[in-house]
């Protein structure tokens, strides 16, 4: 009894100790364990520059628990974390909630954007006319192939069609079959998840994908049924995408099958890059990336990620914190990213420089693919719109939805989603 | 008198502490819920009061019922499994046979592993490329291509349902085990004595006494099942094309997308079904009496 009281005394003590922290800025950060370590690096930095103590708030890799985590904390209007990075695609989701700061207005002077990729500000991170987020690395869909296949069957280039791709993807699989029966032609992203839907963008095209007709987000078009059924297709029909690719085939599991010498082909984000090239990897030396190939050739698309940055309404130390921000996107700590982690950075600068285009060469063709990438519709509901999506796609490619069918399907959901969160509009 | 009234308050003064635990996590935030399902919560939007609206949203979309039909034909399935090898565990756990101890240590470890991770386990084991199923497939079977396990309706069904009977049928093993131990030896000897057969002791003598203990097992692992969301979010994802959605990752969905409400809206019709489950399990199973 005497040391329950005791605790009941200490108990209130105890939370009041735990919540009693010196002033600093908390940054919320996911990623893997030597991804957060250099964001500890960087905020170990940035205190001795500015004397601001920044405290990272770990995150796990999963996108989905990194929105979670944020998401919470903003909807309850706690002041931690004051910087978070977010996925691109929820951008319009936390900017329509409010939760964004104008960055323009935070520092106290408008934020110069010069540096930047323009299409990628202006499409993603301008929200109602204000600043709200900035890209801290960018991603877009590529096209990895096995150089020394495709030289070793007679192809000089890799293809700029899907027609191509599925010609040398058969004549190669057949051949290299007879010592590897796990090989396949070409390895996507078709699990039930975000990264399905990023393809299906990048399969639709530049006549395809999601547009908005007098305010009607379009997804049942022909252009995108005759992409889904490419999709399927690749799977049933001309068997040169592996069976299990709508079940569990996401970015690293696509990454490690071809990084494995199973397959020829392979869309990816550029992160893979690095992951070939390592020390160990069976295909190192082996790989070249290449913009995606289209229907008609040069009608090619990828899809645009990356992780931004953004200032909570919440934060009680807005200076600070856009104080680290603009330290973040420095030229020196992106090119420490990009040498570091061999991240996208989001500056144009940094892939001219010579120090980054000798460790990373392919620097130079990423350039012109990020210069044409899609992003996805800016919606704050996309989530919802995406959910639906996912959802109709994958049951297409795995056969218990006819295309048509599937579209139809996800656009009477999509029309549905938009009439409750948008209004009609 | 101030003796009495302190004796009076005695009894509630003990259950007290348990009764303010359920307030406290139970029923505010169940009200809390309901509550909030009532609004147009959705952070981006203008926050206002809509009474049914979402209930109305919520039965109007077939992914809803299409989560629910999944979640319950789950629990039809998931839970008689887990309570027939739960129970037949628990048969042979209580027979004298050596090495007693350590077999019971060993039932209980798939029950301690969380389902996190277990879940991992079971996607290793389904694995199209690298799965253990399709390597023992390939190494005793006959020549076939690899399955993909997770690919079909039933596939993914079964799959999800595996895993989560591996998981908890040593959680009703163990429930079962201790109401094994309250059956009086006596009787079972006088049926012996009887001469009745093994089969026969179990079906007519142990099986009635063991009623509201199996009673409760199948309350739990319904209550339980019927929120199903860790084994899928790791396995499926509600794949394949939303086959294996179960309404806890329905839902998932929807707060992870900023409507509260509406989220808010389909955990509460998760609730009323457990609650109605429950209710009639109570009712007909006559577990009251027993326990009383």
């Amino acid at each position: 009894m005497k040391s329950l009281l005791k605790l009941a005394v200490l108990f209130p003590l105890l939370i009041s100790a735990c919540s009693k922290r010196p002033a600093e800025l908390v940054f919320a950060v996911g990623g893997a364990p030597n991804e957060l370590d250099f964001w500890e690096t960087i905020a170990a930095d940035f205190r001795e520059e500015t004397g601001i103590s920044v405290r990272i708030l770990r995150q796990p890799t999963d996108s989905d628990q990194r929105r979670q985590g944020i998401l919470i904390p903003l909807k309850a209007q706690k002041k931690d974390p004051d910087v978070f990075l977010m996925d691109i695609a929820w951008i319009p989701q936390f900017a329509a909630s409010g939760w964004l700061q104008d960055l323009d207005a935070a520092g106290g002077v408008p934020v110069d954007t010069a540096p930047f990729w323009k299409n990628i500000v202006d499409r993603s991170d301008r929200y109602g006319g204000k600043l709200v987020a900035l890209p801290v690395y960018v991603d877009a869909g590529l096209l990895y192939y096995r150089k020394d296949l495709l030289k070793k069957y007679g192809y000089a280039k890799p293809p700029a069609t899907w027609k191509e791709l599925l010609e040398i993807s058969a004549v190669v699989q057949a051949a290299v079959r007879k010592d590897n029966p796990e090989f396949y032609g070409f390895a996507w992203q078709g699990a039930q998840y975000e990264g399905i839907v990023c393809d299906f963008l990048e399969f639709a095209g530049a006549k395809g994908g999601l547009r908005t007709e007098n305010g009607r987000l379009l997804a049942a078009t022909p252009e995108n049924e005759k992409a889904l059924a490419f999709m399927r297709d690749l799977v049933s029909k001309y068997k040169i995408s592996p069976p299990n690719t709508y079940t569990e085939m996401k970015e690293e599991e696509v990454r490690l099958f071809f990084q494995k010498g199973n397959a020829l082909f392979e869309r990816n984000w550029p992160y893979a890059w690095g992951l070939h090239q390592a020390d160990g990897s069976p295909v190192k030396d082996k790989t070249g990336i290449c913009p995606l190939p289209g229907f008609a050739g040069p009608d090619s698309v990828s899809t645009l990620g990356g992780w931004h940055i953004g200032l909570s309404k919440y934060s009680d130390k807005p200076r600070d914190a856009a104080r680290f921000i603009e330290y973040v996107l420095s030229k020196k700590v992106q090119k420490e990213l990009s040498l570091k982690l061999g991240w996208n950075p989001a500056r144009r600068d940094v892939y001219g420089d010579p120090e980054v285009l000798k460790v990373h060469p392919h620097f130079s063709q990423l350039r012109k693919i990020f210069d044409n990438a899609v992003p996805r519709p800016g919606l704050p509901y996309y989530t919802q719109v995406s959910e639906a999506l996912q959802r109709h796609l994958n049951a297409a490619v795995s056969g218990n939805e006819e295309p048509a069918a599937a579209l139809e399907a996800a656009q009477k959901e999509i029309d549905a989603v938009a009439e409750r969160y948008g209004g009609g509009k | 008198m101030r003796k009495r009234l302190l004796s009076g308050l005695e009894p509630y003064l003990f259950v007290a502490p348990l009764a303010l635990f359920v307030v406290l996590f139970v029923f505010i935030p169940i009200l809390g819920t309901v509550w909030s399902s009532f609004y147009s919560d959705v952070t981006f939007l203008e926050r206002r009061f809509s009474f049914l609206q979402n209930y109305g949203a919520l039965f109007s979309d077939p992914g809803f019922w299409k989560s629910l039909r999944f979640t319950l034909l789950f629990i039809s399935v998931a839970v008689p499994l887990e309570l027939i090898i739960g129970t037949a565990f628990a048969v042979v756990l209580d027979l004298e046979i050596p090495l007693r101890g350590l077999l019971r240590a060993c039932v209980l470890i798939p029950w301690a592993i969380p389902s996190a991770i277990s879940a991992r386990i079971w996607e290793l084991i389904y694995n199209y490329s690298f799965g253990l199923a399709n390597f023992l497939l390939a190494k005793i079977g006959p020549a076939s291509p690899p399955v993909n396990w997770l690919g079909t309706d039933f596939g993914a069904f079964a799959a999800v349902t595996a895993a989560d009977v591996w998981k908890t049928a040593p959680f009703v093993a163990i429930i079962v085990l201790a109401g094994l131990q309250a059956v009086p030896r006596d009787l079972k000897l006088q049926a012996k004595i009887d001469r009745a057969n093994f089969a026969q002791i179990f079906f007519k003598v142990t099986l009635p006494l063991l009623k509201p203990v199996l009673v409760v097992a199948l309350l739990f692992r319904t209550i339980d099942s019927l929120r199903i969301f860790d084994v899928i979010y790791v396995l499926t994802h509600g794949g394949p094309g939303g086959a294996t959605a179960s309404v806890s990752l329905y839902a998932y969905k929807y707060f992870l997308g900023g409507d509260f409400g509406y989220g808010s809206a389909a955990s509460v019709a998760l609730f009323l079904v457990s609650f109605s489950l429950s209710c009639l399990y109570v009712k007909y199973s006559g577990f009251t009496e027993a326990a009383s």
